[in-house]
């Protein structure tokens, strides 16, 4: 086919959409409260699967060596901790810091301090944030093998309620994305059957006068696309507005929201550039699929 | 050229639309297929359009030998024919330019010849005035020449025409008719299908008369009197008829009245007057 044969049927499909208006509305709006849906359901599972590794991520590895132990060592320790696959950050806990500590903790009988001089009692510690908290054990392991560590303590249950929550999360997000994919799939299935049955004779006139499947698809094809395209992009922006606010909103919440993992929600401007791209793409794509396998009942004249 | 030999169509349904039927077109020829609804006449249409098989014969168009035709064959056998429908069937959403520039543009034919020969025409049909006119602002008559001016837009070697005049004036049919007369005259064969026995026995030409599936008269004939149409027996008797010279019914002044020999010789063979027949069916 010439390429003016191409721009021709490219500019049909864009003219179609303005021919058939409504119906292209319609199709338009089924395309957005299904991405919308769809889109949302996918967002919501990934903050809330963020917001679980975040939690994750404050679970620590309490290490204490051995009070005797020489500066020199506890200096090569951190270092050999740092080293380690699993570990994240390490954060040094002198001994000073520990017997402090420990004087904030004991609101009564504080005197007992007062016949203490000397700190060296208290042991040098490390506080181990790990990546991957389902490995925290294995790690945890790896760090009391270390001779000069007296115990390197974590909570394995904390980490297996995390792994069970997200698990959870995946499969029930999951089922309700899959649920939501397959009622959108649906509705867009009729509106744009509906969409082309209204044309049905068309199609048909179209065949008798000798025109290929291909030739009377593709301005179905771009229509569908150009009108999914759109959609995406209506998607993006509301997802965009919705998005911000609420993450406005959680951060305003300071403190009291981090303790449900908030401060792990992912900022829009991180994921604008895949959400978008996502949008317009599967929206363009189903819309032009859509349109394109609704047509195909018709063709058979 | 259109050939059907020994063709028969029976629908899953069982019915026998068509049986054994044997038949031959030639390049050049006008002829008129008549009969009464259920006959058969939209199957054989539809047969010739490709859009059903035959259940046993063989259907040739224009060289293409539809019993072999594969489906990814039909568009380029199609292009060569041109059809006019009783219900126009034009795309409501082009204009009177854009829906015979259609036939063009699905050839893939360059934008200058579309440019020359849309308007040619369009002119051909008289239409200069509704180029840029959607369907819906057309009548009847106007939009059938709309639908013949598409049919002639890709110059086919044969036109289709299933009742053409089925949903205009009455008046208005003879010029649709007189237009597809003129297109013959050039070289193109024409495969009307009417109802219309008025008009048959205006025009006269070749007459196909299909009944229960069957072809029981095919003659080429001044006029005819509709009474006699569907009966078979009537039938065998007007071959006398067929001996009228076919050319001396066409240019003829276009009320069936003054075709006083057609009807001389129906009288001789029904006994009846001159004016007892001519009611549509």
């Amino acid at each position: 086919m010439k390429v003016s044969g191409i721009k021709y049927l490219a500019n049909q499909g864009i003219e179609n959409i303005w021919k058939n208006k409504m119906m292209a509305f319609a199709t338009f709006c089924v395309l957005l409260i299904s991405l919308l849906l769809v889109g949302c359901s996918a967002l919501f599972y990934i903050n809330m699967n963020s917001m679980i590794l975040g939690l994750g991520n404050q679970n620590e590895i309490a290490v204490y060596l051995y009070s005797n132990t020489p500066q020199e060592r506890v200096a090569e320790i951190n270092a050999q901790l740092v080293e380690l696959e699993n570990v994240d950050t390490v954060v040094y806990n002198s001994k000073d810091e520990a017997y402090q500590r420990m004087q904030n903790q004991i609101s009564q009988g504080k005197e007992i301090f007062d016949y203490i001089d000397d700190h060296e009692f208290m042991p040098d510690g490390f506080s181990v944030t790990v990546i991957n908290n389902d490995q925290i054990e294995n790690t945890t392991e790896i760090i009391n093998q270390i001779a000069e560590v007296e115990v390197a303590k974590s909570s394995p249950q904390v980490a297996q309620f995390l792994r069970e929550l997200r698990r959870v999360v995946t499969i029930i997000a999951g089922a309700v994305i899959i649920a939501l994919a397959v009622v959108s799939m649906i509705m867009i299935s009729n509106t744009t059957k509906a969409s082309v049955f209204a044309r049905r004779e068309e199609i048909q006139i179209m065949k008798y006068v000798g025109a290929t499947n291909a030739f009377i698809r593709t301005p179905f094809f771009v229509e569908g696309f150009v009108t999914g395209f759109f959609a995406g992009a209506g998607a993006f922006l509301i997802t965009w507005a919705v998005y911000r606010s609420v993450y406005n909103i959680l951060l305003d919440q300071g403190t009291l929201m981090n303790a449900f993992g908030v401060a792990s929600v992912i900022p829009f401007d991180d994921i604008s550039l895949i959400v978008g791209a996502a949008y317009l793409l599967i929206g363009g794509f189903v819309g032009a699929l859509g349109s394109v396998v609704s047509t195909r009942k018709h063709l058979n004249v | 050229m259109v050939e059907l030999q020994n063709v028969s169509v029976t629908y899953s349904s069982g019915v026998d639309a068509l049986n054994n039927v044997s038949l031959k077109i030639n390049d050049g020829d006008f002829a008129f297929v008549v009969g009464s609804s259920g006959a058969g006449k939209s199957t054989m249409i539809k047969l010739l359009l490709k859009e059903i098989d035959a259940t046993s014969g063989v259907v040739t168009v224009n060289g293409y030998n539809l019993n072999k035709l594969r489906k990814r064959k039909i568009p380029e056998f199609r292009r060569t024919l041109g059809f006019v429908f009783q219900d126009f069937r034009l795309i409501p959403s082009m204009t009177v330019y854009e829906n015979i520039a259609f036939v063009l543009r699905v050839l893939d034919a360059p934008i200058k010849l579309i440019r020359k020969r849309v308007p040619y025409v369009i002119s051909l049909v008289g239409l200069q005035s509704k180029t840029n006119s959607y369907p819906d602002e057309l009548s009847g008559g106007e939009k059938q020449r709309v639908a013949i001016a598409r049919a002639l837009v890709n110059d086919p070697q044969l036109i289709i025409a299933d009742e053409p005049t089925g949903n205009i004036d009455p008046e208005l049919s003879y010029e649709i008719v007189e237009l597809l007369k003129g297109i013959n005259d050039q070289g193109t064969t024409i495969l009307m299908v009417t109802h219309e026995h008025d008009l048959v026995r205006h025009f006269g030409g070749r007459i196909i008369n299909i009944t229960d599936g069957e072809i029981v008269y095919d003659e080429v004939v001044m006029g005819i009197n509709d009474e006699i149409l569907p009966e078979v027996e009537l039938a065998q008797s007007m071959e006398n008829a067929a001996s009228v010279p076919y050319q001396t019914a066409l240019g003829t002044e276009p009320n069936g009245s003054e075709l006083p020999l057609i009807d001389d010789v129906i009288a001789a063979i029904t006994g009846a007057s001159q004016n007892d027949g001519g009611g549509a069916e």
